[in-house]
């Protein structure tokens, strides 16, 4: 197991394009923003990629609501952001393909097109992955791209939708697009997968599936996993011991500004308790792939904040 | 607000007496392991459960200590985590595809029209992943289990959408999907034996169909209307299916419990979820909140003085119990919000200190969510009429 996150970045960063992939709730959009942050620090232009979220990380770095849902904008120097509605791209799509202007809404606001785009299967993710892969294609705009992926819960559902779509449609512009979108995926030069997980079962669980079936099923390349929201080492071995030899004691009183020492001391509990389940899964994702894991702390506040962001980033940087 | 049950008690009535709960709720918050929670609890209280999966992720397999779990009901002993359990608890994962293909076989008018459309290249490689197909098919299933005399209890985990939501609506997108009529229309030309000409009533309709010819392909379109034309046989009889669940869902014997995760994102989902479930008239049995921080604050002060502490553990202790005291307040504040927007108070399920994988933690987590408090009235009361 490799360690050094900086060859990691740099390994993420030659790529065009970076998926990030873990289960919901993991804070895919949070690392994303970090690791956008990485770059813009290296003096790249970054643009950070979210689908449908409905809180985008992307207000964070300063991104306004009401923001184009298909073309990123910069919101801060030499990072762009953009939220991405499926069905805006598809409209674009629609547009570029018919050239004819005039006739476009009238299709788009057909009962028709309305129903069979509603219950398309797979269309409008073959759509976002198209837009995509647009993105990265735009060198003179940007170096690299971070997708934060939808969280559908299936799995890798939304990188296996191109391979579907490519053999259900053997010919014409749909299918010729998925097959663009899946020779970029599988270009290794090209496009790299990270996995996120946070260190609970199911989403490390998750997480090393998502890694199996990225390689056995998709053929992108991953290139890390990284490990959000762990709990640090607070107390050393002997502290540990008096916490709960106080706790068991049945300990009481005041510490100072009036805090009760029995709340701090089940506080404490609970953090050396989640503590031990970061150092387990970190274990065990290190025995069950051999790529490079970083870890990101665990951060208590209602709201994350840019300062919150670049300490993660930092720590991304300054890995041990 | 008018008195009611206690959440808690009204839960425990439904897993006595209702015949179908339903789990929802937005990815990542719980959902698979509180359905298997309440199945084992359900089973305490003497009923013969079945929980359904369809999260193609085993998550319930890991919960349940299983590496895997078929598509066929299996039997798991409870007798060394509720050793009085006079019930009895199977679970299941649902396989979408074969689903599909049940059916298939079930509606298919001949051998012939049941072939054809297994073997339609648009079928058999986009059954599976047509939007919607997994919550269609999980309710389809619902309907099957339910009319199968070993359960009297029927627990669905629901698919992992993005939106909760996504799980009542996909059926109907699915069904006005298959709805050959308005592919018929479209697809007019190729219905007529796969003949290509473009004879279309409207302009609109000739515009939508060359638009679909130059993005699609021919062949597609092919594969498509041939999979509508062997298909719009059986659509009756998936219409009336449809019909059923559709029934089955609004029967005073199903009822929803909405889970959600103490975050801004999942508790705006279980809002509107909640607003949709009300106005579709399907019956709503309880919210409830999973991961909870409890704020340290509130723990009893047993008193007395202050014993010495090593040098610098002060520090931390107030430190640990600073952020989780933060962390708590911003839950209770953002949860007081969801119950006076919804009416209705949630369970408050803290968060364990360990994870749960067998079914020891189920049985815990299931005797927190029926032992759940909810928020101090007083601050709902206050913070509604401040709202008012």
């Amino acid at each position: 197991m490799r360690d050094n996150s900086p060859v990691v970045l740099d390994r993420l960063f030659a790529r065009r394009l970076v998926f990030l992939s873990g289960k919901g709730g993991v804070g895919k959009s949070v690392v994303g923003a970090a690791l956008a942050l990485c770059a813009q620090k290296r003096g790249m232009r970054v643009v950070l990629v979210e689908v449908e979220a409905p809180l985008p990380v992307a207000r964070l770095l300063g991104g306004r609501p009401g923001a184009s849902p298909i073309h990123p904008e910069e919101v801060l120097p030499g990072i762009l952001t953009v939220n991405l509605e499926p069905a805006a791209v598809m409209e674009e799509y629609i547009k570029r393909t018919l050239h004819i202007q005039m006739f476009v809404r009238r299709i788009v606001q057909s009962p028709i097109y309305q129903r069979f785009y509603s219950a398309a299967p797979g269309l409008p993710e073959l759509m976002l992955l198209g837009k995509i892969m647009d993105l990265t294609d735009d060198r003179h705009d940007h170096d690299l791209v971070i997708v934060d992926s939808p969280a559908t819960g299936h799995g890798l559902s939304f990188l296996k939708v191109p391979f579907a779509a490519s053999a259900a449609i053997p010919i014409g512009p749909v299918g010729n697009a998925a097959r663009r979108v899946i020779s970029h995926l599988q270009d290794h030069e090209h496009t790299a997968l990270a996995v996120v997980a946070i260190p609970e079962e199911m989403a490390v669980v998750e997480g090393l599936e998502f890694l199996e079936q990225a390689q056995r099923e998709v053929g992108i390349a991953a290139e890390a996993v990284i490990l959000n929201q762990c709990h640090e080492a607070v107390f050393d071995e002997s502290e540990e011991a008096r916490v709960l030899e106080l706790l068991a004691g049945e300990a009481g009183g005041r510490l100072a500004r009036g805090v009760s020492l029995r709340g701090a001391l089940v506080a404490a509990r609970r953090q050396m308790r989640r503590r031990k389940l970061t150092r387990f899964y970190e274990t065990r994702l290190k025995r069950a792939t051999p790529l490079p894991l970083l870890r990101l702390p665990r951060i208590f506040a209602e709201e994350l904040g840019l300062d919150d962001l670049r300490g993660l980033a930092a720590r991304l940087e300054a890995h041990p | 607000m008018s008195p009611r049950r206690e959440p808690a008690a009204a839960l425990r009535e439904a897993l006595q007496e209702r015949h179908v709960i339903v789990v929802c709720g937005a990815g990542g918050v719980g959902k698979t392991t509180t359905a298997a929670a309440l199945g084992v609890q359900a089973a305490m209280l003497g009923r013969r459960v079945l929980v359904c999966t369809i999260d193609p992720s085993r998550r319930l397999a890991t919960s349940l200590g299983l590496t895997r779990l078929s598509d066929k009901p299996r039997a798991l002993t409870l007798a060394r985590v509720a050793p009085d359990a006079a019930g009895e608890m199977s679970a299941m994962m649902l396989d979408t595809k074969s689903t599909f293909d049940a059916l298939v076989h079930r509606y298919a008018k001949d051998e012939a029209a049941r072939d054809r459309i297994l073997q339609n290249r648009f079928y058999k490689h986009v059954s599976a992943a047509l939007h919607g197909s997994h919550e269609y098919m999980a309710m389809e299933k619902l309907l099957e289990l339910t009319l199968d005399e070993r359960f009297d209890l029927v627990v669905l985990d629901t698919p992992p959408t993005l939106h909760a939501l996504d799980f009542l609506e996909a059926p109907d997108r699915l069904m006005s999907f298959l709805d050959a009529s308005v592919l018929r229309f479209f697809l007019r030309p190729y219905f007529a034996a796969g003949r290509v000409t473009l004879r279309i009533a409207t302009r609109t309709g000739a515009l939508a169909l060359k638009l679909a010819d130059r993005l699609l392909g021919l062949q597609f379109l092919q594969d498509l209307s041939e999979f509508f034309l062997a298909f719009e046989s059986m659509y009756d009889g998936f219409k009336e299916r449809a019909a059923k669940v559709h029934a089955l869902l609004r029967d005073p014997s199903s009822g929803f419990v909405l889970v959600t995760a103490p975050n801004a994102a999942t508790l705006d989902e279980a809002r509107y979820f909640h607003e949709r479930l009300t106005e579709k008239q399907m019956p709503f049995v309880a919210l409830i909140v999973n991961r909870l921080h409890p704020d340290p604050a509130q723990e009893p002060d047993p008193g007395g003085p202050l014993p010495t502490l090593p040098a610098g553990l002060d520090a931390k202790l107030i430190a640990v119990h600073r952020d989780m005291q933060a962390l708590a307040r911003a839950e209770a504040k953002t949860l007081i919000r969801l119950e006076v927007d919804t009416g209705e108070p949630p369970l408050l399920v803290p968060e364990l200190e360990t994870d749960i994988h067998d079914l020891r933690g189920l049985r815990e987590a299931g005797d927190l969510i029926l032992g759940a408090r909810t928020l101090p009235r007083r601050r709902v009361r206050r913070a509604a009429g401040a709202r008012a």
